[in-house]
């Protein structure tokens, strides 16, 4: 046994345990992340499915015999069911119909549907009867196409119940009001780099600013050099503004980086699929506009902003860097789960309550934006703008009197004991 | 005479902490003053009131006829000041943190230049103003952010303990620069130390300082014949009850 190997490692533990930033660091916070994390995919998943449970569908039913009624009852055990004779999907689409019944999935029950059944199961033909299913994409995530699926597994259980391979389905997606003959699971794959890489880009990007912005704030307390900035004959907002501006600046190379780098990753994945079905997100009309990337980034720039100046706020309360650090932690939760909720899941298909919270946390708005640009809705990237344009400023506002007072200097946050918030310190007198 | 500073009944609370308590003082123009004082004396937190960085609670500080609340920006125009163990940035070179400092208070490139060959000539650390601060010792930051201070000929220099922590070499340089530079170029400096026999011979007047309060104040030689003193820390005993 190595000489002193025991009272180097209780001492060791000792240190470690007691350190709260360790213990909150690296024990509780992971203790309390990754259930909470577990939490929104379960939610996030139920939801999706229930979600396409209570969902309507619409039916064009152009066969007059009784198969076609026995189909539709049978769906209608499984979802509510709206039915409209005679008419073509393209009708069904150009007159409004989807927006009159409020539902997003279409299945066409063609004209010989009862008439192909009855020669399979009679005359033993072996011929197949195609429904047409039509789904709306809205780029809400990753679990868009649950109510296809839904209703494939529909198909199968008719099929089984009353003879193999009745009834096959013929996939097709309404993009923008039009129709495209390609699968919605084919589709959420095309767009998997945008559900993925947007929240991930925009999670990576917010943490890695924020730790550099307030690791200069707080490397210039540790070493006293913003004493010396603070007394010199300069605007003190300028200090601000050039701490947060040299944060962008190196967080927005980091991010380009990131971006290309994981582009690429997932491109080969796109490229993969676009080859198999030679469709692609601009000829879907599924890439954002020139408008739509200048929104984009604007709402990335402000969000951005905003958790810099959050960042700089909090590192003035630390006493050194790795204070610093640890307490920018604070705020990943914060910019976690609005990433990863919002890969899965439409932040409008959430609870009320749920849905506030999500539009409260300005780090969620940049991804909710991304998806809004690609449908062409402006409007939710404009408000997105507005609300965290308005935050900005109130932590900006902050962010300047912290500097220009001698609480930048003074104010600490002790972690022994948090009711002591804000006490002021003399430190060495 | 000029009072470069003027502090009249200062008082600097942090919540029940009581930094400074009804402090009086005044600096001539021109002098080297020193601040002496056991640590959490309060001295810091006077220096830090006079370059505008804290507020006093009540009481006034005037620099050269300008009050340190109302007219701070005024007072910055003419005041340096040097943290005690401040840092520089690291990734820097001693020459770069000159430019950088300089800039500040330069009209033009010109007048930067010569502020930054002024420091060079008064820290006097060569060929290494090239390399990265973080590859200096202590001693060469420190004599670095005392020439940094002193490069711009301000009317007053605001040193806090600008020899602790060195080695006996480094300290005997740092004064050689301080009081030479006074000498020069008439700059008023005042300077906090709980270092007494090192301040007993750099400073044309002291200040002893204890619980926020001056206890006494004089020159050096003066305060040592007034208590039959052989040297200031004897003074300082003597006055706080020690001896």
């Amino acid at each position: 046994m190595l000489k002193g190997f025991g009272n180097i490692l209780v001492k060791e533990l000792k240190e470690l345990i007691r350190d709260p930033k360790v213990l909150l660091g690296m024990i509780i916070v992971p203790l309390i992340m990754f259930p909470v994390l577990g939490g929104i995919m379960s939610f996030s998943i139920q939801s999706a499915t229930e979600q396409a449970q209570k969902a309507t569908v619409l039916v064009l039913n152009n066969d007059k015999e009784n198969w076609s009624q026995v189909f539709i009852q049978n769906l209608n055990y499984t979802v509510r069911v709206f039915v409209v004779n005679d008419t073509s999907p393209a009708n069904a689409v150009s007159n409004g119909l989807l927006s009159k019944y409020n539902t997003t999935q279409l299945i066409e029950i063609p004209s010989d549907f009862s008439k192909n059944i009855t020669e399979y199961i009679n005359i033993d033909k072996n011929v197949t009867t195609y429904v047409g299913v039509y789904s709306v994409f809205s780029g809400t995530g990753l679990l868009e196409n649950v109510g296809s699926s839904l209703t494939s597994s529909f198909v199968s259980s008719f099929n089984r119940y009353y003879a193999p391979n009745i009834v096959s389905v013929n996939e097709s997606s309404i993009v923008k009001g039009k129709i495209e003959n390609i699968a919605p699971q084919t589709l959420t794959n095309l767009m998997i780099s945008q559900a993925i890489a947007m929240p991930i880009t925009i999670m990576i990007l917010l943490t890695y600013a924020m730790q550099i912005a307030a690791t200069s704030v707080a490397m210039e307390k540790e070493e006293k050099t913003l004493e010396t900035l603070l007394s010199l004959p300069m605007d003190r907002f300028a200090i601000l503004m050039g701490k947060l501006s040299g944060s962008i600046l190196v967080a927005g190379i980091g991010a380009v980086a990131y971006m290309v780098g994981f582009n690429y990753y997932m491109g080969s994945f796109a490229t993969a699929i676009s080859t198999s079905t030679s469709m692609d997100l601009v000829s879907l009309g599924l890439a954002p506009s020139l408008f739509g990337y200048l929104l984009l980034g604007v709402s990335l720039f402000v969000t951005l902003l905003s958790a810099l100046a959050l960042a700089v706020i909090l590192s003035a309360f630390a006493e050194d860097v790795r204070g610093a650090q640890s307490l920018v932690g604070y705020i990943y939760p914060f910019l976690f789960v609005p990433s990863i909720l919002l890969m899965y899941i439409d932040v409008n298909a959430l609870p009320l309550a749920l849905k506030i919270v999500i539009y409260a946390i300005p780090y969620s708005h940049p991804i909710i934006a991304s998806k809004a640009v690609t449908m062409g809705d402006y409007w939710t990237a404009v408000f997105g703008i507005v609300y965290v344009t308005a935050f900005t400023l109130v932590i900006m506002y902050i962010a300047s009197r912290l500097f220009a007072t001698e609480k930048i200097l003074t104010m600490k946050l002790k972690f022994k004991g948090l009711r002591k918030r804000g006490k002021t310190s003399p430190e060495e007198s | 005479m000029t009072h470069a500073i003027e502090i009249t009944d200062l008082t600097k609370n942090f919540g029940s902490i009581h930094a400074l308590s009804h402090l009086n003082l005044s600096v001539s123009s021109g002098e080297i003053f020193g601040l002496i004082g056991p640590n959490g004396a309060g001295k810091t937190t006077a220096l830090r009131i006079i370059s505008t960085l804290l507020l006093p609670t009540s009481g006034t500080v005037k620099v050269f006829g300008l009050d340190v609340v109302r007219e701070a920006d005024e007072v910055r125009k003419i005041i340096t000041y040097l943290p005690e163990e401040a840092g520089a940035y690291r990734n820097l070179s001693g020459r770069e943190y000159l430019e950088f400092m300089a800039k500040f208070r330069s009209k033009d490139k010109n007048e930067t230049r010569d502020t930054v060959k002024e420091a060079a000539e008064i820290c006097g650390l060569g060929e290494r103003l090239k390399d990265k601060a973080k590859t200096y010792s202590k001693g060469m930051k420190r004599r670095l952010l005392v020439a940094r201070a002193l490069m711009t000929k301000p009317k007053l220099a605001i040193l806090d303990e600008p020899t602790s922590g060195l080695d006996v070499l480094h300290s005997y340089h740092v004064r050689e620069i301080i009081k030479s530079y006074v000498k020069e170029h008439g700059v008023t400096v005042l300077l906090s130390s709980h270092n007494m026999l090192e301040v007993e011979h750099l400073c044309d007047r002291v200040a002893l300082v204890s619980k926020g309060q001056v206890v006494a104040e004089g020159r050096p030689q003066e305060l040592k014949e007034k208590f039959g003193s052989a040297n200031l820390e004897e003074v300082f005993a003597k006055v706080v009850g020690f001896a």
